[in-house]
């Protein structure tokens, strides 16, 4: 569902993580993503890039501040409007997210077939497309434990994009991917941008910062003391 | 500091036969003694209650997940396309995949009991209680019990292993993430398909064990009558309440084995893994499936 957004569309006004839940340090981390906006956030650990993505997510309870999404505090939601709020992220995670019983093609189209009503062919259509922009040779109908690691990581950026996502929290798998896969990612980062998504791209190295500079609005590096922006060049 | 202290000889010195001195040792170990015993009862009342609530813990989640589930299965919103799909892909394993074993189940169970309850009552002159006996004991209280067993052994610990693996491995959070809630997705749905299942796999293996035993009857000449007849017998034998009670069995088998299945797979804890899981889910789901037949037993 596409949909124009005016204010941020997401913000960390000095959000405290709890750190039993999380493993996030608990300090205040600000900022703040507009719609159409890219951050490309550099941490070293992968777990604690999955930990930021779920407190952007609103599944970290906060000891202080606020994190909102598309306006609306986590906080001040019931669990059917964050379950609702979260049908509009598109994600990308190092945590295993690919269930056994359903194949790949149900996994991918999963979370658009429950939160929307768009007609499912239309849904197939969309995957299918995104499937071979990614470089599949079509929707994958194979379980995901029968597919390589490479195909998987290309499944779970279709799953990221499908459904035009308000916002896109992508952890970095790209890691030793192929070339076409990254090219074909950045493209597609860039189309959701002019759909007026914002992008969090959480990388474990600044080598990636480098390199897309010119793709990102912001950049940031998560350490201890919180995100602490990172100069441009 | 007070005189009396000032009098204390210092540590390692002084007369033992200081009234004072003896009085506040003595005082020291009655209330070192009376401190221990409480320590010692709080640690024992502390294990205790830790037990129970452990114990406890289960059947107050479960009572919980039961009421979420018929809470939930009533909204219109639960039901997605996504929460139909998981529906029917349970229903159809359920169903489909027990069939065969309930029948043969069913068939064993009319060679083994009703064909003896049918001989054994025609031998001691009391034919005219078949059917009365066979409604109590083979439909009333066999029937769930193995059935439910049935259900349990072939799907509910599928579900237990399938959404442990689910937990411990993360896919769980990661549904949570995409705004999916795993309740929703995955107990209610399975629980209301192991409902039907319950149901008709009762049913099935009803008729089947009857019909069996029937046959085996009339083979063996000790019944003579045809078979719309004896399932007359049988149907005629049948009290109002029994008409409502034994699907009532049946449902309430199916619906709770699915709950207890999927909130064991639920609640796995990172130190699970199939080895604690698999016990864990079917001792409990043999203990849910004999408290719900003596809890109907016991009333009605």
């Amino acid at each position: 569902m596409y949909t124009r957004a005016t204010g941020p569309v997401l913000e960390l006004n000095k959000a405290v993580p709890s750190f039993d839940e999380s493993g996030l340090p608990p300090v205040p981390f600000s900022m703040k993503l507009m719609p159409g906006e890219c951050a490309i956030i550099e941490v070293r650990d992968n777990s604690r890039a999955t930990a930021f993505a779920d407190m952007c997510s609103g599944l970290v309870p906060l000891v202080d501040g606020a994190v909102k999404f598309m306006g609306l505090d986590w906080a001040d939601l019931r669990d059917r409007e964050k379950n609702a709020l979260r049908g509009r992220i598109g994600r990308m995670s190092h945590r295993s997210s690919w269930p056994d019983f359903l194949g790949t093609y149900m996994g991918i189209g999963l979370q658009q077939l429950h939160h929307t009503t768009r007609d499912m062919s239309e849904v197939v259509i969309e995957a299918t497309q995104l499937s071979s922009w990614f470089g599949l040779p079509g929707l994958p109908v194979l379980r995901p434990d029968m597919l390589s690691e490479t195909d998987l990581i290309r499944a779970s950026c279709v799953r990221a994009f499908l459904g035009n996502p308000q916002i896109l929290l992508l952890e970095n798998l790209l890691e030793a991917c192929p070339a076409d896969l990254e090219e074909a990612f950045v493209g597609a980062v860039v189309a959701a941008r002019n759909k007026e998504a914002g992008v969090i791209w959480l990388v474990r190295n600044n080598t990636v910062q480098r390199r897309y500079r010119q793709l990102a609005t912001s950049m940031w590096r998560l350490v201890d003391d919180g995100l602490v922006a990172v100069r441009a060049g | 500091m007070s005189g009396g202290e000032s009098k204390l000889p210092a540590q390692g010195g002084g007369d033992e036969n200081d009234a004072i001195l003896s009085d506040s040792i003595q005082m020291h170990q009655k209330q070192s003694l009376l401190l221990r015993l409480f320590l010692w009862l709080v640690k024992k009342t502390g294990a205790l209650g830790r037990l129970v609530r452990h114990q406890v813990w289960f059947f107050l989640v479960m009572l919980g997940a039961c009421w979420g589930v018929l809470f939930e299965s009533i909204s219109q919103n639960a039901w997605r396309r996504t929460v139909r799909y998981e529906f029917g892909t349970t229903m159809n394993s359920v169903i489909g995949g027990g069939l065969i074993a309930t029948l043969f189940a069913g068939t064993l169970t009319g060679v083994a009991a009703v064909s003896q309850t049918i001989y054994w009552l025609g031998v001691a002159g009391m034919a005219k209680m078949t059917g009365s006996i066979l409604i109590n004991v083979v439909v009333r209280e066999i029937a769930p019990i193995l059935v439910g067993i049935l259900l349990l052994g072939r799907n509910g610990m599928l579900s237990v292993t399938e959404l442990g693996l689910l937990t411990t491995g993360g896919q769980i959070r990661s549904f949570q993430a995409q705004g999916i809630d795993p309740f929703l997705l995955l107990v209610m749905p399975r629980t209301l398909a192991f409902t039907v299942a319950g149901f008709t796999l009762g049913i099935v293996f009803s008729i089947a064990s009857l019909l069996t035993g029937y046959i085996i009857s009339r083979v063996s000449g000790v019944v003579t009558s045809p078979v719309w007849s004896f399932f007359n017998d049988v149907i005629s034998a049948m009290s109002t309440a029994d008409y409502i009670m034994i699907p009532l069995k049946f449902v309430t088998v199916g619906f709770v084995v699915g709950v207890g299945s999927c909130i064991t797979g639920l609640t796995a804890t990172s130190q699970d893994n199939l080895r604690t899981l698999l016990p864990r889910g079917f001792s409990r789901g043999m203990l849910i499936v004999m408290a719900v037949s003596v809890l109907f037993s016991l009333d009605f």
